[in-house]
């Protein structure tokens, strides 16, 4: 069973990333369970949401504490050592960041993904809503969904900018950078 | 065909395809996506019912038990404070036999203030006259929402549908989602009594003397105790339609079962996960499904119960002064049992705090290693 955990604020998109990439694998015949963890719903709060997939109906009906795939839409709220505490071995994390920084350095045991969805989404003027791009490079970082099921599920889910969306879809797939964990 | 939603959605998903003539209904979390799920559809056109947009709980009650008495199938969500400001109409609703159906998403009472699962709402209108279904996942509340409408017009008493905060309401799951035909098959068009009849104005709730009040209760007894057949049916007949049904209670493994741990809602699903893996280990534990609270379906519990030596009731809600509720009951349904039995109640995941497999377990071996029950429930906290 994956168990995905998206870490990011408001208004960027968290929930909704969570809810289409649950979406994509659904319409690729898997059974996705999807939650999310907010109090008060503000822009630039953290926001937490989870994302099980199996090929049989999950029964768990609680949180998600071992994540084996994390997701994080902004490099501020890494910490590494926390990181470390939560994720199972060989877990995968994909970081949306225009640098390698020290947080990167101090996590190369793990397999990341850096991609600057932030200038991506920009440039294809959708603001801070990074979360399109960010499945893009998902596909290519964990390799178990293909690009066009997860654009099916965000040309069903975006309620505008559809065009946009599809094309942050491709440019996060094309444009992510994987390193290779050292053990 | 099949539909990854959220158990809200699940509700309005059904709420439709019931073809409900009335929703009355004022939001409140974490109930709202159902309101707002349904105004949509009315905004589209695609509801065929209208939506009555209410000024508090109490009226929206006060719409539904009208509309019921007169002739129309209606339909209000709500969650705990909402729900207990509707309590006074909750009576009036079960006396006037009115079959009204509600979905309420269980969620804490203030204070403190929170928005997280806890059965201590809908369990504090026990005694209110309604038929209460207990859901485990968002098929089941699906599929109990569609039950209700047929349970509650057959037995002219309303009916809630209880789904949890968070582990059902914004839990998104795939769920299969029947054409409106198979609905229609299985739940015929609405034939109750309309009791207003605009040309011959009249009173519904008269004052009676006491003799007849007590003959209205003894009634209203009567239909409850029938309830339980009638659950029974329809949930037999859901099977026949659709390839699924739920029963009054389940029991899973208790062939020969040192302990049966007893269970409602989300935590039964996620203690099918534990069982498992505590029967590989060896450990003699069944798994004992309360789906149906009111009616109490005391005879079946008894009967499953009966070669099972311990009984550990897990759940999410309390009385205060006293234990968790499902274990007060599950104690008082036993006390005539010809042989006793040892009950040991524990409460977990108050306040939407999380019971994960490995809980479960720790309930499980503390259950089945434990010299003397305790007549006080025992706490399963997380640490903060």
């Amino acid at each position: 069973m994956q168990e995905i955990k998206f870490h990011g604020r408001g208004g960027q998109g968290v929930v909704t990333a969570s809810q289409m990439l649950g979406l994509a694998y659904f319409k690729g015949g898997m059974y996705p369970q999807c939650y999310s963890l907010f109090g008060g719903e503000r822009r630039g709060a953290p926001v937490v949401s989870f994302l099980r997939v199996d090929q049989k109906k999950i029964l768990l009906k609680c949180e998600i504490k071992n994540p084996n795939q994390l997701i994080i839409f902004d490099a501020s709220l890494v910490d590494p050592d926390e990181i470390r505490k939560q994720v199972v071995p060989g877990t995968k994390i994909l970081i949306n960041t225009s640098k390698m920084s020290d947080v990167i350095e101090r996590l190369r045991d793990f397999t990341v993904g850096i991609i600057d969805a932030s200038c991506i989404a920009e440039n294809l003027r959708l603001g801070h809503v990074i979360n399109t791009t960010i499945l893009g490079a998902y596909c290519r970082l964990f390799e178990s969904l293909s690009v066009n099921k997860v654009i099916e599920a965000v040309m069903e889910m975006v309620p505008a900018k559809k065009s946009e969306n599809a094309k942050a879809v491709i440019e996060g797939n094309n444009r992510v950078t994987l390193i290779k964990g050292r053990r | 065909m099949k539909k990854f939603i959220t158990g809200n959605h699940a509700v309005a998903e059904a709420v439709r395809l019931c073809r409900t003539q009335i929703v009355a209904a004022y939001p409140i979390t974490p109930q709202t996506p159902i309101y707002e799920k349904l105004s949509d559809w009315e905004a589209a056109g695609e509801l065929g019912g209208i939506m009555m947009r209410t000024e508090s709980e109490h009226s929206a009650m006060a719409a539904c038990l009208s509309a019921s008495l007169a002739g129309v199938r209606a339909f209000t969500a709500t969650s705990s404070q909402g729900l207990a400001l509707m309590h006074e109409m909750l009576h009036f609703a079960s006396g006037c036999r009115a079959p009204v159906v509600m979905a309420c998403v269980n969620r804490t009472l203030a204070a403190p203030w929170a928005f997280w699962s806890d059965q201590t709402d809908s369990l504090s209108q026990r005694d209110t006259g309604w038929i209460q279904i207990y859901c485990e996942d968002n098929q089941e509340v699906f599929d109990s929402v569609i039950q209700a409408f047929r349970i509650a017009e057959g037995v002219l008493l309303p009916c809630m549908v209880v789904l949890e905060a968070n582990y059902i309401s914004h839990f998104m799951e795939p769920i299969e989602v029947p054409e409106q035909e198979q609905t229609d098959r299985f739940l015929p068009p609405v034939k109750i009594p309309e009791r207003f009849d605009v040309d011959n104005p009249s009173f519904v709730a008269p004052v009676v003397s006491q003799v007849q009040f007590e003959a209205f209760r003894h009634l209203s007894y009567e239909a409850m105790s029938n309830a339980l057949d009638v659950i029974e049916e329809v949930d037999r007949d859901f099977g026949d339609h659709f390839g699924r049904n739920y029963g009054l209670v389940e029991a899973v493994g208790l062939d020969g079962a040192e302990l049966a741990l007893v269970t409602t809602a989300t935590i039964t699903s996620t203690a099918r996960v534990a069982l498992a893996g505590l029967r590989e280990k060896g450990h003699r534990v069944g798994l004992v499904k309360i789906r149906v609270f009111r009616p109490f379906p005391t005879r079946i519990l008894r009967e499953i119960l009966e070669p099972v030596p311990r009984v550990a009731v897990l759940e999410r809600n309390l009385s205060l002064g006293r234990e968790g509720i499902f274990c007060s009951e599950l104690k008082a349904a036993l006390v005539n049992s010809e042989k006793p039995h040892h009950v040991q109640g524990y409460l977990a995941g108050m306040g939407g705090t999380n019971v994960d497999p490995d809980l479960i377990e720790r309930v499980v071996i503390d259950a089945l290693s434990r010299e003397r029950v305790s007549d006080e429930p025992i706490w399963m906290m997380e640490k903060k």
